[in-house]
């Protein structure tokens, strides 16, 4: 009996039943579900604000009319509070974390709260981090001014980094030449910071904005071991033999995982994006396109993986090894500062900071164009690689 | 004469340095099962690999109802059925859904899935993941798959191996069935029995080479013994009698040694294939 066959209806025949068998396939189905879940819970848990506040506790005597003068400036500029503490031992404490330091809504009245001992959180009052000290000792102002040696104590919580620890301790230097009457020796200029780059100060994302990257890229991860257990399963079972012993080809083969693995992996990003409110009525289409770079790149890497993972163990294995270099730049996004250059270099690079520049920053198609081509160029590498890597597999089974 | 369904010239394969398939030609008419009859390793799978495009041959030249397989034809792979020795079906699918789905891989809109499923009995179980099937059950669906396109064509390796002789005989009735549909059919086998019963012609290949390639019949005609053994009674104890049949005094020496007692049992000393294979190549169908 002969019969004309489209290529078309064979793609379609083999990606239906792709997603017949992805249904039935309880591991994964429970992992991508799982993670939808709790990649949508993780962001609306996550801080929405961010407190680019930095809080100083000082304690002081003999220093009132110096330290106005310092609460005046702190007041009247962004990102400094200074609270003041009646005992050395009390700032020590608070910065130990021994006890907390509550404040009043309005700012007028203060708390020193013993947790262990049992005291109650004071009310209507918010507590407020101290996480950085300063604690100078009884004639600090007249001994420096006299030019004797005295010695100050900065408190500081092992979380508050070694910038911050140094900038505290430059501080005092100042304080103590003002007050020595010795004139600092360099000039400052005219502007006091120069930024290099996108100056972000007071332009800070919270950390909910900065996951959205990592969510994305988190979800189509758990569409590459989902794919790359389907690809696997019908290498390893030869069913993938059968199929080409009929009118299909390896070609309508690897058109079929192409497209099943793109819808896949697109159409829940696309859920967790819409779930974690990343789409605007500007930003829809570019985002649109971003998904469907990354989905088609996490497709051929599935493929790879698929192709030389021989169990369930093995796909595992192979996946890790390709997804966590794939990784870095969303976490980078998510810890700026721990990163070096070369994860500029890394295939999902570009794509992260499409992401986030359209979701956080409002960024439009004229400042991602060369992120996305990078992107693009990357895409075109990796699957061409799954495509090669998958092929060759099945033909020489 | 009709045309050959399968036509084989001189077709080589190796792996590597092994040369696994060196140089056989053989036809298979339409209607006709040819049996495949060797141990494993002789070259049965590999000749089929070649013949469905699974592997590409190394020489020669093989044609597929007409068509060069080098050809990697869409539209004769529609006309064939392969049963593989593997079980290679969608386990976490169900019978039927397999079957729909190698029907629409044929551009078959409705198949009759449950029809073919009740023809090597499996329709009660066509909703069940095939997962949850016997090794038996396992086989009746991949002979069932091979069926799916009423195929002019049908390879068939193995197709009986390590079942019991129920599931055995059920899947040489769908067997023979599809011959008499018209189906031109290449059996692989080192089952003796299954090549006899089922076989029009066999071919006989070892260290991929065939080595005699007939009907059953006039193999054994040709290579087997033709004498009968009688057992009678002896007084109190028994005793044998053999008598060739291929003198002119056969029939007289049979009547007489029949007459001389009361005759417990008579049987015919024909070779069966696997002793004619012995014979051939100096090593057994197994192993």
């Amino acid at each position: 009996m002969s019969r004309t066959v489209s290529r078309a209806a064979i793609v379609s025949a083999i990606v239906k039943k792709d997603l017949v068998e992805f249904s039935r396939d309880t591991l994964y189905l429970f992992l991508s579900i799982l993670g939808l879940v709790l990649f949508i819970t993780f962001f609306w848990i996550a801080p929405s604000t961010v407190n680019e506040t930095l809080t100083l506790g000082v304690h002081q005597t003999g220093m009132n009319a110096l330290f106005d003068q310092f609460q005046e400036g702190a007041d009247a500029s962004e990102g400094l509070k200074l609270v003041q503490f009646a005992s050395e031992e009390e700032l020590k404490k608070v910065v130990a974390g021994d006890l907390e330091y509550w404040e009043s809504k309005d700012g007028a009245q203060t708390f020193l709260r013993d947790k262990a001992a049992g005291d109650e959180k004071p009310k209507d009052a918010k507590k407020v981090d101290v996480a950085i000290g300063i604690g100078f000792p009884a004639g600090f102002l007249e001994k420096t001014a006299a030019k004797e040696r005295t010695t100050v104590t900065v408190y500081s919580d092992a979380g508050v980094p070694s910038e911050i620890q140094g900038a505290m301790t430059s501080f005092v230097r100042e304080i103590a030449y003002t007050i020595a009457g010795d004139a600092i020796p360099v000039t400052e200029p005219a502007q006091e910071n120069i930024i290099l780059g996108t100056d972000r100060a007071g332009d800070q994302i919270s950390i909910r904005e900065k996951m959205r990257p990592m969510l994305a890229l988190f979800v189509l991860m758990v569409e590459v071991l989902s794919m790359a257990s389907l690809v696997s399963s019908e290498v390893m079972n030869r069913t993938v033999t059968a199929v080409l012993v009929s009118p299909a080809r390896a070609g309508d083969f690897l058109m079929a995982k192409t497209i099943y693995g793109t819808m896949l992996a697109m159409s829940q990003a696309m859920i967790v994006l819409i779930a974690i409110g990343a789409f605007t009525t500007t930003n829809w289409w570019l985002l649109l396109l971003t998904m469907l770079v990354g989905s088609v790149m996490f497709t051929g890497v599935a493929m790879i993986v698929g192709a030389a993972g021989k169990d369930f163990l093995g796909t595992l294995f192979y996946g890790v090894l390709f997804l966590v270099p794939l990784m870095i730049p969303a976490f980078a996004i998510l810890l700026p500062g721990t990163a070096s250059a070369w994860i500029r270099f890394l295939p999902t690079y570009g794509m992260t900071q499409v992401l986030t520049g359209v979701t956080a920053y409002g960024l439009g198609w004229a400042d991602v164009w060369q992120n996305l081509l990078a992107a693009t160029a990357w895409v075109v590498v990796i699957y061409l690689a799954g495509l090669f890597t998958l092929k060759r597999k099945v033909e020489s089974l | 004469m009709t045309e050959a369904a399968i036509k084989v010239e001189d077709i080589t394969y190796a792996y590597g340095d092994l040369l696994a398939v060196k140089g056989i030609s053989f036809e298979v008419q339409p209607g006709e099962i040819l049996g495949f009859l060797g141990p494993n390793g002789a070259g049965k799978s590999t000749t089929i690999k070649m013949l469905t495009g699974q592997v590409a041959p190394k020489g020669g030249r093989a044609q597929i109802l007409g068509a060069d397989i080098t050809l990697d034809d869409p539209d004769i792979q529609a006309r064939i059925g392969v049963c593989f020795e593997e079980k290679n079906l969608y386990l976490a699918m169900s019978a039927k859904e397999n079957l729909d789905f190698f029907a629409s891989l044929y551009g078959i809109k409705d198949p009759d899935s449950l029809e073919i499923l009740r023809r090597v009995g499996l329709a009660d179980r066509a909703k069940d993941r095939v997962k949850t099937y016997s090794k038996g059950m396992r086989q009746r669906m991949m002979i069932s798959r091979a069926f799916i396109n009423k195929p002019d064509v049908l390879f068939l390796d193995e197709p009986t191996d390590g079942l019991d002789p129920v599931t055995s005989a059920s899947i040489r009735a769908t067997i023979k069935e599809e011959a008499a549909r018209g189906a031109a059919v290449l059996l692989t086998t080192h089952d003796m029995f299954e090549a006899d019963e089922l076989s029009d012609r066999v071919a006989f290949i070892n260290d991929g080479v065939i080595v005699a390639i007939d009907t059953p019949e006039n193999l054994k005609l040709k290579y087997g013994k033709r004498s009968v053994k009688i057992r009678l009674r002896n007084g109190s104890g028994v005793r044998e009698e053999t008598v060739a049949l291929d003198t002119p005094q056969s029939g007289e020496l049979l009547k007489e040694v029949v007459g001389s007692g009361e005759v417990l049992t008579i049987h015919t000393e024909e070779a069966t294939l696997e002793d004619i294979f012995i014979q051939m190549t100096g090593r057994g169908l197994v192993g």
